[in-house]
């Protein structure tokens, strides 16, 4: 699970409880923040320090981060939390820019009607301050480099795979690499500049784009054309990271051909989409994390008296909702607001179990 | 201004709960970043006011920087009890996500636990509002504040009672959910309540170690001038909440219920119970501020998961809503509430008088709402 990582550690130390029963932590936290908003004890806070428009749909985010940042391994990803309208909202971004810099780069298209890309690129500036979580993921280039390379990517899907190259590069470290990447038109190919630079400049790099509008050319990923661009790509280690159908379709072939072993993916899919709402409550599974168990649900009735029908014995008090005791965090799935109607479908978000209803599988971190 | 209320048949109720729980969501759809920015606001003058206080006491002399210290620290102790602490532990700022202002995360600067706050008072006060026998706010368990409550002789002291009660207000609220009264009952063995008590003691002794140990030690030669600016500002505070909380709910026109009138309430009828159990107070925005908005003890008792800054503007809203159910709206200046409460409690001190007509009756009736709220819960 991604969370913004408590970096406080060191809590456990007498000084820090000390501070804590004299409230003195709070204090700490406020005035550091008043002195220097990306100071924090608690978070991993970073400054913008630079927005680029790489194409029309896509900006970079150069971050400073603070002390807490603990570094990335090329491929991987951070939580990225904004504040839109008041309300914290996590989105997980790939790091683009290799590791070991002080700067750390996230590069995000715009997703119409998406609620954090688009307060990205219309809110976010120079200056302002973001949370990160910490780098996470294993879509990572093993620590020994393949010698035989390919990285395979489609539209934002190019940021992992560009921290890689953007690593191979300035560790000397590009001795067969080939780099398939497919867009829309010329335009729309983000970082195009710097990978015709990489290429001319490194003799192991092959760049291949495969741009939708070109005379003929076949739209997004396509078998033929691709197994004829790269005839050994069974052979090379391979990263793919894209849209979802190009994935799949990619994928298919390196089973096909029996080569799975040497393909990694990393996934980009939105964890909002709403799971298959179910209109009834009944048989939905909700996993209690904690205390690793699961409970099916049976007739009507809100979570918190699912989980007492089946002998749980979740906190509470008012059961009307006013009184905040059952609150919980949803780990994924759907769940209804039965007094609003509001649907919560984003991972990691608190809810009162006495006022939810189920509205597919559920996992809780009770 | 105090009207009688109309009593409701319990569909009379729901239709006026359902227009309530409009205006709740209409205000829920609208909460943002301004929302944010005035809790941030808040805590930032709360925290300035602190240092403030705490730099003249610590390095200042003489009467004027004493005074003026003391102010300082007591203003930032009753912006963070009120409109800070209570607020957040309410789940008033839930909808953030922002850990700092997480319901059941926050502790406030009183010797009361967060925890036995939220039991106390989020659950069994704000859920069972003024229903005797279930809300232990009413009075506390040791004062007569309603005629329906049966007179004791212990009541002639009340008067004492509640005046030591105001000094020492944080103390009684942290207490308070010890439930100390249920050892003399013999319904708590003193080994339970040693251990009920625990967490009050450990928290207490801190808040203790940190006014009158820790920040006087650091002051040097000023300790005990630190000492006194500590105690007078605790005072301050506990005299202020002690004033608004009274003056929410114990002036003349507010009702009491019993456990049978309230067996089989509705979502409806709960708020109901929520208005006639309030009062309010009239004030400037500094007033609303200061009182954590428990000057619209009405809207807050109807709303309490809701922005409290929010309430001055849902005010005139509640207020043509009961108008049009011909429910009273209890609201009067400071001072008029004040001497209302203070006349109850000398009043009721003494026996009678004859149990007053009930200014509401909600008659429960075989009809199911979507949200059937259950007081045997
Ligand atoms: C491990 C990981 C790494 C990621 N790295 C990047 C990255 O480097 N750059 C980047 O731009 N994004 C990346 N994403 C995607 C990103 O996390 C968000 O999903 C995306 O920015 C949309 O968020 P939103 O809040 O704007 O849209 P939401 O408000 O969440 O969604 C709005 C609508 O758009 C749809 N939608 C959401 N995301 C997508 C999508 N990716 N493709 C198509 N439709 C979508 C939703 O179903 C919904 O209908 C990554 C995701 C993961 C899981
Ligand atoms: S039990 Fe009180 S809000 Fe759910």
């Amino acid at each position: 699970m991604i969370s913004i990582q408590e970096t406080g550690t060191g809590w456990r130390s007498a000084g820090s409880v000390v501070a804590r029963r004299l409230l003195l932590d709070r204090q700490a936290e406020f005035w550091m923040g008043e002195l220097d908003p990306v100071r924090s004890r608690a978070e991993i806070r970073a400054r913008v320090v630079a927005v680029v428009e790489e194409t029309e749909d896509t900006k970079t985010f150069v971050l400073r981060p603070n002390a807490a940042w603990q570094g990335h391994r090329a491929g991987q990803y951070s939580s990225v939390e904004v504040e839109v309208d008041g309300v914290r909202v996590r989105r997980c971004y790939s790091i683009s820019s290799p590791p070991g810099e002080a700067l750390v780069s996230i590069t995000v298209k715009r997703v119409p009607g998406g609620r954090v890309s688009t307060w990205l690129h219309k809110h976010t500036r120079s200056g302002d301050i973001l949370r990160l979580g910490t780098a996470a993921g294993d879509f990572v280039l093993p620590a020994a480099t393949p010698t035989k390379l390919l990285l395979l990517s489609g539209g934002s899907g190019i940021t992992p795979v560009m921290s890689m190259l953007r690593d191979l590069a300035a560790r000397d470290a590009i001795h067969d690499v080939v780099f398939v990447h497919h867009a829309r038109s010329r335009a729309n190919v983000i970082f195009g500049e710097e990978l015709s630079e990489l290429a001319a400049r490194h003799a192991g790099l092959r760049l291949v784009l495969c741009l939708d509008d070109e005379p003929s050319a076949p739209r997004g990923f396509e078998e033929a054309r691709f197994a004829n661009l790269v005839p050994d790509f069974a052979k090379r280690s391979t990263f793919l990271c894209g849209p979802g159908p190009f994935m799949d379709r990619a994928e298919r072939l390196w089973e096909n051909v029996g080569a799975s072993a040497l393909l990694e993916r990393e996934s980009f899919a939105p964890t909002t989409a709403p799971a298959r709402m179910v209109s009834s409550v009944e048989g939905v599974r909700v996993r209690l994390a904690r205390s690793d168990r699961a409970v099916a649900a049976k007739g009507q009735g809100t979570l918190l008296e699912q989980l007492e029908r089946a002998g749980e014995r979740p906190a509470h008090g008012c059961r009307i909702g006013i009184c905040h005791s059952c609150k919980c965090r949803k780990q994924t799935g759907t769940v209804q607001n039965v007094v609003t109607g509001e649907v919560s479908s984003e991972p990691d978000q608190e809810i009162q179990l006495c006022i939810s209803v189920p509205r597919s599988d559920l996992e809780l971190d009770l | 201004m105090t009207t009688q209320s109309k009593s409701l048949t319990r569909e009379e109720a729901d239709a006026f709960g359902r227009e309530l729980d409009a205006l709740r969501q209409e205000v829920i759809a609208d909460l943002g970043k301004r929302d944010l920015e005035h809790i941030r606001q808040i805590i930032r003058t709360a925290n300035r006011s602190e240092a403030a206080g705490r730099l003249l006491l610590h390095f200042g002399f003489g009467p004027l920087s004493f005074v003026l210290g003391t102010s300082a620290l007591g203003l930032s102790k009753i912006l963070e009890n009120m409109e800070i602490g209570h607020n957040i532990m309410h789940g008033q700022y839930d909808w953030t996500r922002d850990p700092a202002l997480d319901s059941l995360r926050y502790d406030w600067d009183n010797v009361c636990t967060g925890d036995d706050w939220r039991h106390s008072h989020n659950y069994e006060h704000h859920t069972f509002t003024n229903i005797l026998g279930k809300d232990r706010d009413i009075g506390y368990g040791f004062l007569r504040v309603a005629p329906e409550q049966p007179w004791r002789p212990v009541h002639l002291t009340q008067p004492v009672v509640a005046a030591l009660l105001a000094l020492f207000f944080q103390w009684g609220v942290g207490a308070h959910d010890l439930r100390v009264d249920e050892l003399f009952a013999g319904k708590q063995t003193p080994a339970e309540l040693a251990k009920r008590a625990r967490p009050f003691a450990t928290k207490a002794a801190w808040q203790l170690f940190k006014d009158y140990a820790f920040f006087p030690a650091l002051a040097l030669i000023n300790a005990p001038r630190v000492a006194l600016g500590n105690l007078l500002a605790n005072g301050t505070r506990n005299l202020w909440t002690y004033a608004v909380i009274f003056c929410g709910h114990f002036p003349e026109g507010v009702r009491v219920y019993t456990e049978d009138e309230t067996a089989d309430e509705s979502r409806g009828q709960w708020y109901v119970r929520q208005l006639n159990g309030s009062a309010n107070i009239e004030g400037s925005r500094w007033l609303h501020v200061l009182t954590g908005h428990l000057s619209h003890q009405i809207e807050h008792h109807m709303f309490p998961d809701l922005p409290a800054a929010r309430y001055p503007e849902m005010a005139p809203r509640v207020r043509e809503i009961c108008a049009r159910y011909g429910q009273g709206y209890n609201t009067g200046s400071f001072a008029r509430q004040l001497s209302s409460v203070i006349g109850r409690i000398a009043r009721l001190s003494l026996p009678g008088p004859k149990k007053t007509a009930k200014a509401t009756r909600v008659v429960p009736e075989e009809a199911a709402t979507p949200l059937t709220y259950r007081a045997a819960a």
